[in-house]
């Protein structure tokens, strides 16, 4: 009945509709703050002629072979370096590699020079490195096998290059636990809130006036909290299949965030019964549970690691003893916390 | 104000506070941070996984020469290769030797199959600084110099070459926090633990942080090709978390005794006493100002001190204060809105979320354009690296927030009265309430349009940061936003003044008003000629951004004067327009106000397309 209250003067108060757009808005930024840095990264998201690299020096044609070799980029070869230069002014050339052999300070073989110049402050700065740097680890390799006979191991050929989704990584190990864990942790905080509040305004008062005892407030507060976060958690995994994200294992990442806003929601619970007060509840909430996420990076897997691994369907059987261990964890704090409530004084608070 | 009043009311609220936030909370909060640092040290030391860890599994026999760099990856499982785990889809990758056996198809076995290649690079790179023959190891240096194209050159980061031995022992992968604390030789170039582009060295602090010594020391100007870091705003964004999570606890208590003194009547007290309520309300946010800012100034000196960081000193700090008062002020603002604690809690995550977006979007662009300077946050990250600042740029980036932080507390002040504080009024009615407290006549019209213009200015700003990235779309799209913004800004207290009665409803009234709004919005927005000393039209989008605020260079007096009035009459046109329709109802206000945004776009588009060609 509490449960059922506590929703609908949520609903009612339209915060939640804010809740959602808050998260949705976090979302939001952070993939906006992936597909901008990627797009300054990623070559395939500029111009298709690619960019122009001049080279020159005594060792061209190697800097040429290695521009050559790599995708994204086309060699231009200068005589001179003052050509070079000429053309990276006028625009004509994107960046300039010069090389040359030099001697080793302990003169045990020769080395290649190489120096690379790139624009400044334009947009493409980080990209045109980022494809300096390509070339330049191409030219190392074919170098390095060069010179195999003086090292004592081959370097290893790579495997093919992927095109992969620069944002695939991105997208499970970082997005989609962040999308999942909002939920339960504003349950949390928003328990805590509902609890000082009762407990501030003397409303709690009103209430003992019904035929509930003070189980049952907490009870229904807390389920309604604990409800609330897998909901929620649906909605984004919905949104991401709409998306065209698809996510493995749907039921059990569900059952592990109700786990996750369980615990969260009956730790606010009892720090608002303990503290009475919102400013210190609210301060020891957020940071506890800040220290606690960080400090579960010593379990073998991070919550994190665990959704990730989930999402992708690479779950192991770690990682389902992970779920049942929070949802364990879940039910006997639960269960703890009733039996704390009930002990409880209502006059006291 | 006064100041002995101010004080003593902030010592009341320290000391309250000393009592709500007691020595047990304390205690346990210190425990808590002493954890944090305990965990963060245990994580860098190695005794963590990466969040990507197991993500992928490769079938590899354990006689191939990838077996090595597979099994050193934590983001690989290593599985005997098997055909029928491939087809069932529990192997992503199957090697024979080093020959690939499946084709990549799904997007999952492509992203393994690009991780699984940099993770054989940086291998290679591991196997080749324990060779005895560095020359044939590493037998290419390269020094890396920016030059600005098209005549001026301009050497960001000179060349002093090491012998290529040094730099070499990160690997392109962050997970590999080690490394980063066992070499630390005081010479090293570093740098070479950043970010790699696919994301995968993780968001967990404690491996952000083992990367920050090497990036904050200054990107390798030279050194192997794989030193070479692309200006990666890695440590803008450690750096824009590591200043901006202290302040959500500063926010979150300030915001709750803010809260407090509404419920139950219990701030009827203060308001009676013979105290301004701007004194109260200036009593009660300084201990937590000075509170945000000892904290940033300890994270700043601990930075230095620790030797993370090249500079940092005053200016860091002095250019976080607008933040920090930006996220009290929004706050107080949000207190006086909000009727429970609920709505304070999402009030509180708004507020951080829409701040850390506008300190932290454009900050990320510190290495690149000058768009970075619209947060105060490149002032610190510069000032941090040891750059200079000069006296344009420090000013350019903090008035705007500055000021917006003041108008905020205005805002809020005009709702600290008995009225407002106690009763449950609905959210809309309060908004007018906050705005038409400051109307007193019909002066306040040019006033308040003047007020709200630094809301203007960072409203556009940010619109400006968010969509410049999108290239040529972005010109019409920031136009919309400019629009939307400053016709909303110049026409809501114009509303609120009809609508709480302060305006007579006379067709005279609503055209002066109206008239006056415009001319005060105009005689504003004149200042935002700080925008040309730090040439942020430059960029087509910023001087699409506020084309009626600066007047091109180059043209004949007469068409200067004429471009300096013609904003003018517009803004009085669009605001009448608005004014006229403001003083009837709701529904008739809204379609007044898109009418003039109608015409406001039309002037700014072909303002825009006629300079451009």
């Amino acid at each position: 009945m509490i449960a059922r209250r506590d929703l609908s003067s949520l609903s009612r108060e339209k915060t939640i509709v804010l809740a959602l757009v808050i998260q949705l808005f976090v979302a939001a930024f952070s993939s906006f703050l992936v597909v901008g840095l990627t797009s300054l990264y990623d070559p395939s998201s500029v111009e298709s002629d690619g960019i122009a690299i001049g080279v020159t020096g005594d060792a061209s044609q190697a800097l040429f072979e290695a521009v050559a070799e790599t995708e994204g980029v086309r060699p231009v070869a200068f005589d001179s370096p003052s050509d070079a230069r000429r053309a990276f002014d006028a625009g004509r050339v994107n960046a300039v590699l010069t090389g040359q052999y030099a001697a080793t300070p302990n003169g045990d073989g020769k080395i290649l020079q190489v120096t690379a110049t790139a624009p400044e402050g334009s947009i493409r700065t980080t990209l045109v490195v980022v494809q300096l740097r390509t070339v330049l680890k191409t030219l190392e390799r074919n170098e390095r096998f060069e010179r195999a006979n003086s090292l004592e191991r081959v370097p290893l050929t790579l495997p093919p290059e992927a095109d992969a989704s620069p944002y695939f990584s991105f997208t499970y190990t970082v997005l989609i636990p962040l999308l999942l864990f909002l939920p339960p942790f504003i349950s949390g905080s928003v328990a805590v809130d509902t609890v000082t509040e009762e407990i501030e305004r003397g409303t709690l008062e009103l209430l003992r006036v019904a035929p509930v005892s003070l189980l049952d407030i907490v009870d229904g507060k807390s389920l309604a909290m604990v409800a609330l976060a897998p909901a929620q958690a649906a909605l984004w995994l919905l949104l991401l299949s709409l998306n065209g994200i698809s996510v493995a294992n749907p039921l059990a990442l569900l059952v592990f965030v109700s786990a996750m806003a369980a615990i969260v929601v009956v730790f606010g619970v009892v720090l608002g019964l303990q503290m009475g007060r919102r400013r210190p509840a609210q301060l020891l909430y957020s940071v506890l549970t800040l220290v606690v996420f960080g400090a579960a990076i010593l379990l073998p897997e991070h919550p994190a690691t665990t959704t990730a691994k989930l999402a992708v369907d690479s779950p192991t059987l770690l990682t389902y003893g992970h779920v049942g261990g929070y949802v364990a964890l879940a039910v006997a704090l639960f269960a703890i916390t009733r039996r704390y409530v009930d002990r409880i004084e209502p006059e006291s608070l | 104000m006064n100041l002995r009043k101010l004080l003593r009311i902030a010592r009341w609220e320290v000391t309250k506070n000393a009592g709500g936030v007691d020595k047990r909370t304390i205690a346990i909060m210190g425990l808590a941070v002493v954890a944090m640092v305990a965990v963060a040290a245990v994580a860098v030391a190695g005794g963590a996984s990466g969040l990507d860890s197991g993500l992928y599994r490769v079938g590899i026999e354990e006689s191939s020469p990838y077996y090595a760099p597979a099994a050193d990856d934590p983001a690989f499982l290593v599985r005997e290769p098997s055909t029928l785990a491939v087809a069932r889809g529990n192997q992503e990758l199957r090697f024979e030797g080093t020959e690939l056996r499946n084709r990549p198809v799904t997007q999952k076995e492509k992203a393994a199959l690009g991780e699984f290649r940099s993770s054989v690079d940086s291998y290679n790179s591991r196997q080749m600084a324990s060779e005895d023959n560095q020359t044939a190891a590493y037998p290419v240096a390269v020094s890396l110099v920016y030059l600005e194209q098209r005549g001026v050159t301009d050497t960001v980061q000179t060349s002093d070459r090491q012998s290529s031995s040094d730099g070499s022992s990160g690997s392109a992968s962050g997970d590999g926090s080690t490394d980063g604390s066992g070499s630390n030789g005081s010479d090293r170039t570093g740098g070479s633990t950043g970010a790699t582009p696919t994301g995968s060295d993780g968001g967990t602090a404690s491996g952000g942080l083992s990367g920050l010594g090497a990036g904050l020391t200054g990107g390798a100007a030279s050194g192997t090709p794989s030193d070479i870091q692309p200006p990666f705003p890695f440590e803008s964004l450690v750096l824009a978390f590591l200043f901006i999570v202290p302040m959500n606890f500063v926010i979150q208590a300030y915001g709750s005794t803010m809260l407090s003194e509404r419920l139950n009547r219990r701030g009827e007290l203060l308001l009676v006493s013979p105290v301004s309520r701007f004194d109260i309300i200036a009593g009660k946010t300084v201990p937590y100002l000075l509170g945000a800012m000892g904290v940033i100034t300890a994270i700043t000196l601990g930075l230095r001190l620790s030797g993370l960081t090249a500079g940092g000193g005053p200016v860091a700090i002095l250019a976080v204060m607008p933040l920090a008062l930006l996220f009290l002020s929004a706050t107080f603002c949000g207190a006086m809105f909000a009727r429970s604690f609920k709505e304070l809690t999402f009030v509180t995550v708004t507020v951080t979320v829409s701040l850390t977006s506008y300190a932290f979007v454009p900050a990320i662009f510190t290495d690149v354009t000058p768009i970075a300077l619209i947060s105060p946050l490149t002032i610190v990250v510069r000032d941090l690296q040891g750059q200079a600042i000069s006296l344009t740029d420090f000013a350019f980036s903090t008035t705007p927030p500055t000021l917006t932080a003041l108008v905020l507390f205005g805002l809020g002040a005009g709702l600290y009265r008995e009225e407002d504080m106690f009763t449950q009024r609905a959210l809309p009615l309060k908004m007018l309430d906050a705005l038409s407290g400051r109307i007193k006549s019909k002066w306040s019209a040019l006033k308040l349009s003047a007020l709200l213009l630094p809301f203007v200015f960072v409203a556009e700003l940010a619109a400006v940061a968010l969509l410049f990235a999108l290239g040529e779309v972005s010109i019409p799209l920031v136009l919309v936003a400019v629009v939307v913004i400053e016709e909303i800004a110049k026409s809501i207290h114009l509303y609120a003044g009809f609508a709480s009665g302060r305006y007579r409803r006379s067709l005279r009234a609503a055209v002066a008003v109206g008239a006056l709004s415009g001319l005060g919005f105009f005689l504003a927005e004149k200042f935002v000629a700080i925008i040309q000393l730090v040439q942020l039209d430059d960029i087509n989008t910023g001087e699409a951004a506020f084309i009626t605020g600066t007047p091109p260079d180059g043209v004949s007096p007469l068409l200067v004067t004429l471009l300096l009035l013609a904003p003018l009459a517009l803004h009085a046109v669009t605001a009448m327009v608005s004014s006229l329709g403001a003083r009837r109802n709701r529904r008739s206000y809204a379609v007044a106000v898109l009418l003039a945004m109608g015409i406001h776009f039309a002037y700014n588009y072909t303002v825009v397309v006629t300079l451009v060609q």
